[in-house]
């Protein structure tokens, strides 16, 4: 090759500029200016639109004191917990479970169809999810066919109908995740279980889980920061109410920022938002740890 | 050597995309002048759209040199009001005439970003064909003038004539007091427990809806008010304020108004104008005078039949005291930017899109009532509607909100109150509580005032 | 097939032996079945009341099926130029992300560093920020460079952030190509790059598939950021007037929109059976995940 070693190793890396160009400028800028706009009282009308001021940790403390905040952050972790951790995770792990063990032409269909609902753009999923839950939607018409009485689900219970539209939007992912996990575990040692006795259950827990512990470990946290994330979803379907009884922090930060115009505040909860995705990322990352090659 | 210089290549071509990007066309010669309009454009609403294409062309054709560019932004209000807020935080991107909602007037004013207008508007001879309320409209803290209203709107009781005789209620028909209101709602629902007899809008899914249309015609009608004028302070304890949220309460209590669900959801005045009054369903809605944009021809719920089966009526105070009745106005305005680069043209511009001509055939054609007394004269304008008299009189009894910089906070607070008093949540003393503190919190005891 | 290449499709999922049968079990089938009809029912809701001019939320067959809907909606303004701007926009996010993240994947995959661990990860947490948070300073930039209302830029913007999700994704299917493939063709004398071309690319196919599709669909759903950074009508894609719909005449014309739906999802559910197909009838996202 002719070039000097250690100018080789610095080119090694150029690849990554164009990247990192696009990062630092597009997102690692505007998330620091972000930052930056929670210290202070940047509005987008009002006296401090054109000049704002240094107000130290004023919005933080807001934070605290603002009695919207705390129930925000609990319904953003319900919201994470059950439709991403508890709900997409083992549904879709079911699904691909169910798939390594049934006709090949009935799984072709089935993940079609979950698919569908991932693919299908946000609005469009949110607005079928809105036609499902109303009070004259299809739950509705399903439950009066068994017999039972439907109640108006976006009205009376919105965090029930934005989790489960979350579960039927996002399963797909984990679904192709475990899928493709569960199809690189050997057979024998599974079959060997088998022959020592061991029952379906016992071998799913203690043999085939802990071979695909760490695509578990991945896949629970892409889900968790993806959901973290969400926000037309549930700004489509509830707009965060009825009296913020489905606001999660997305919501929230987008209600202060633009329908307040309070820059400031609404950026302090994104912060708080990030945080929170700083918690649950480092968590994986430790369990992560505990099996890397 | 060829793998740095392909790398090199690649960060090249990339800084090149982004330079190339990056140089938008230059800014025209000196000689031609470019005047920015930005402004709100739906489905349902197209009038300003037409306005300003007339107004244009004939801008265009007295002043060459000088070209419109139209910049219309296609969203509801709320998405609007957004890209309007970010395009006015810059000069770069601040249009020189815009559309700007009244209630934002004073906020604007205060982030410097509307230009004064007094001295314009002196040597404008339309000027003095505007009435007082709409000069108010556009005034700022200071006193200046900073926008010139479009139009305005007042908000009555429209309600269904059909269902009201089939209840035995005589129309036309005017409460002169609250308990009237409830008593002719129970007696439509006695006649047809069907129909949905008296609906007022509450919660924050219909937003300032909420407020314009339902709260503030019954706080207005006590003896409370919502912000001392004088003080400059917002008013808590108010007696006023905890009768009209009893009100709402009885209204959806008994069933007199639609379902709390349906209160919540958003879209619900779309079904009260699809729906529910062309089909009978419902008896009466207190809503604005631009009603008639939605059901005559060319509106988003065309129907012919409004001019017969509907009526006008007056809001009145809780105990039929003077003045009788209420009303709330708001209404929208066009203001002209304070950086902008050609502030004479810009104004000049403004005067074209306002002029009689243009005024009359928005105004006709979105059910505004007209702010000129000329136009007001038109037969045209007149003939538009039955109900234009009807709701060009309510502006005798009509009321502005205190559009401060804090004042959507606490039209949400008031949202919010509204929101848990129908649904059960709270009693109204105990919103009206929270109302009062989570005020406080808000905007500091310094702009509280305790009634 | 050479010995390289034989070694690279086992490599890449393929066997040489065929696996062994597993029983197939009905109620297994059945399970399945059951959920897939949960995950189709609203769908299948979109699509009945596509066709019924007087639709409801509820699901059921239109008494007189037409194709009404459609035509209401099918207008150049409202529809056809919209979707080609959704078209431009998504496929140049895609394309400048997918080239961006595999010349960022490369040294990551290839290059061991104990910077690559804490970069990945950081750049993931960025993943969990929903991109309303950073439009004000994001739209100020876009003021002072002069970018505003222009296509390209936005293109850019939207790749930038859909790379943490890109890099990621990429450099794990990067993994799963071994090293010994690149260091035979090194020792035949290639460049770096050009390895990278012409062995580690056509291996990870299926991959990059996906990672453009998943970029796709994510560019092709957003409202705000178009919205936001396109000023003139005639620039706005899908997603907005989609959007400017819904909220117009969302609680009225639900067959109507349901139609709009559904054309303005088709062209990404046809990209996805596209790719599906070119990855061979399964869209797995094998070796993406290993973490």
């Amino acid at each position: 090759m002719g070039a000097s070693k250690p100018f080789r190793q610095q080119l090694r890396l150029l690849p990554v500029v164009p990247a990192v160009l696009l990062l630092l400028l597009f997102l690692a800028a505007p998330v620091l200016w972000s930052f930056h706009a929670s210290f202070t009282n940047a509005a987008l009308t009002g006296r401090n639109a054109r000049n704002p001021a240094w107000t130290g940790l004023d919005n933080y403390e807001r934070l605290l004191t603002d009695s919207a905040f705390p129930a925000s952050v609990l319904l953003t972790v319900v919201f994470v917990v059950a439709s991403a951790i508890v709900g997409q995770n083992l549904l879709g792990l079911l699904i691909a479970g169910l798939m390594t063990r049934a006709r090949k032409p009935v799984s072709a269909v089935v993940g079609t169809a979950v698919v569908a609902a991932w693919v299908l753009p946000e609005i469009v999923a949110a607005f079928a999810a809105y036609a499902y839950f109303s009070k004259d939607g299809t739950l509705n018409q399903l439950l009066a066919g068994a017999g039972w009485s439907g109640a108006d689900w976006l009205y009376a219970f919105p965090m029930v109908a934005v989790v489960l539209a979350n579960i039927w939007r996002g399963t797909a992912f984990s679904m192709l995740v475990y899928r493709a996990a569960l199809a690189d575990v050997p057979q024998d040692i599974s079959e060997a279980a088998l022959m020592d006795g061991a029952s379906g259950w016992q071998r799913l827990v203690f043999v085939t889980l802990p071979l695909i512990r760490s695509s578990i470990a991945t896949n629970l946290m892409l889900v968790t920061l993806q959901t973290l994330a969400v926000f037309t979803l549930i700004w489509v379907m509830t707009a965060g109410g009825p009296s913020n009884t489905s606001t999660t922090l997305p919501v929230l930060a987008y209600q202060e920022a633009f329908k307040f115009g309070d820059i400031g505040y609404g950026t302090a909860i994104a912060s708080m938002l990030i945080v929170l995705g700083l918690v649950f990322g480092i968590a994986y990352v430790r369990l992560l740890k505990g099996d890397k090659r | 050597m060829h793998r740095p210089a392909k790398i090199l290549m690649a960060l090249l071509s990339a800084a090149v995309l982004l330079a190339t990007s990056a140089c938008s066309p230059e800014q025209p010669a000196a000689e031609n002048r470019v005047l920015k309009i930005v402004y709100q454009k739906t489905d349902s609403f197209t009038a300003l759209d037409t306005l300003f294409k007339d107004a244009k062309k004939e801008f265009e054709a007295a002043n060459q040199g000088t070209t419109v560019e139209l910049q219309p932004i296609e969203a509801n209000d709320d998405d609007y009001g957004t890209k309007l807020a970010l395009a006015l935080r810059s000069t770069e991107t601040a249009p020189d005439v815009f559309y700007e909602d009244t209630f934002k007037v004073r906020s604007d004013v205060d982030a410097g970003y509307l230009l004064k207008l007094d001295s314009y508007l002196e040597k404008w001879e339309d000027w003095k064909t505007y009435n007082e309320a709409a000069k108010a409209a556009g005034t700022g803290d200071d006193g200046g003038i900073y926008a010139v209203p479009l139009g305005t709107d007042t908000r009555g009781i429209w309600y269904n004539k059909k269902v009201l005789q089939k209840a035995g209620i005589a129309v036309p028909w005017q409460p002169r007091n609250w308990d009237e209101i409830l008593d002719a709602a129970r007696k439509m629902k006695a006649a047809d427990p069907s129909v949905v007899p008296f609906n007022m809008y509450a919660g924050k899914a219909s937003g300032e809806g909420t407020v314009m249309q339902s709260f503030y015609e019954l706080l207005y009608g006590t003896d409370s008010e919502l912000y001392d004028q004088q003080e400059k302070k917002w008013v808590v304890g108010s007696q006023g304020f905890t009768d009209s949220l009893a009100f709402l309460k009885t209204l959806y209590d008994e069933k007199l108004a639609v379902t709390p669900a349906e209160a919540l959801d958003a879209n619900v005045w779309k079904k009260v104008f699809g729906e529910w009054l062309p089909q009978g369903k419902m008896g009466a809605v207190v809503e604005g005078s631009y009603s008639p944009s939605f059901w005559q021809k060319g509106g988003s719920y065309e129907w012919d039949g409004y001019t017969e089966d509907m009526g006008v009526a007056r809001f009145p105070t809780q105990r039929g005291q003077e003045p009788g009745g209420v009303s709330m106005s708001g209404g929208w305005t066009l203001a002209v930017g304070a950086d902008s680069a050609h502030p004479d043209q810009a104004f000049q511009f403004l005067t074209t899109a306002l002029n009689k001509k243009n005024s009359l055939a928005f105004t006709v054609a979105s059910s505004q009532i007209a702010v000129r007394s000329d136009v007001a004269a038109e037969p045209e304008y007149l003939a538009a509607n039955p109900f234009v008299k009807d709701v060009s009189e309510l502006v005798s009894v009509t009321h502005y909100r205190p559009a401060t910089a804090d004042y959507p906070r606490i039209s949400s607070a008031v949202q919010v109150a509204t929101e848990a008093v129908i649904t059960g949540a709270l009693s109204p003393e105990a919103a009206a509580e929270q109302y009062d503190k989570t005020i406080r919190d808000q905007v500091g005891d310094a702009k509280v005032l305790q009634k | 097939m050479t010995t390289t290449e034989r070694t690279a499709r086992q490599a890449a999922g393929g066997r040489l032996t065929p696996p062994k049968r597993r029983p197939r079990s009905t109620p297994a089938d059945a399970a399945l079945l059951l959920i897939g009809a949960c995950f189709l029912l609203p769908l299948l809701w979109l699509v009945l009341a596509s066709l019924d001019t007087n639709a409801g939320y509820q699901t059921r067959l239109p008494e007189d099926p037409s194709l009404t809907n459609f035509a209401a909606v099918l207008t150049p303004e409202l529809l056809l130029r919209p979707l080609w701007n959704s078209l431009l926009l998504s496929a140049g996010t895609a394309a400048v992300t997918l080239l961006a993240a595999v010349l960022a994947a490369y040294p990551l995959s290839r290059f061991q560093s104990r910077f690559n661990r804490p970069f990945l990860y950081s750049i993931l947490c960025g993943t969990c920020l929903p991109i309303t948070a950073i439009m004000v300073p994001v739209y100020g930039l876009f003021v002072q460079l002069r970018l505003l209302d222009s296509m390209p830029s936005t293109v850019l913007f939207m790749a930038a952030t859909a790379l943490p999700m890109a890099i990621w994704m990429t450099k794990n299917f990067m993994d799963t190509v071994p090293l010994s493939l690149e260091e035979a063709a090194w020792m035949d004398g290639a460049s770096g790059l050009t390895a990278l071309r012409t062995v580690v690319l056509p291996l990870m196919r299926q991959g990059l598939g996906v990672v453009f599709i998943f970029v796709f669909i994510q560019t092709w759903g957003n409202f705000f950021v178009p919205f936001i950074l396109l000023l003139s009508p005639s620039k706005q894609p899908a997603s907005v007037s989609i959007f400017s719909f819904f909220g117009q005449h969302g609680a009225i014309a639900y067959g109507q929109l349901a139609a709009f739906s559904i054309l303005y999802s088709l062209p990404v559910l046809v990209l996805y059976v596209l790719v599906a197909r070119g990855a061979g009838g399964s869209f797995a996202l094998s070796g993406a995940m290993k973490g």
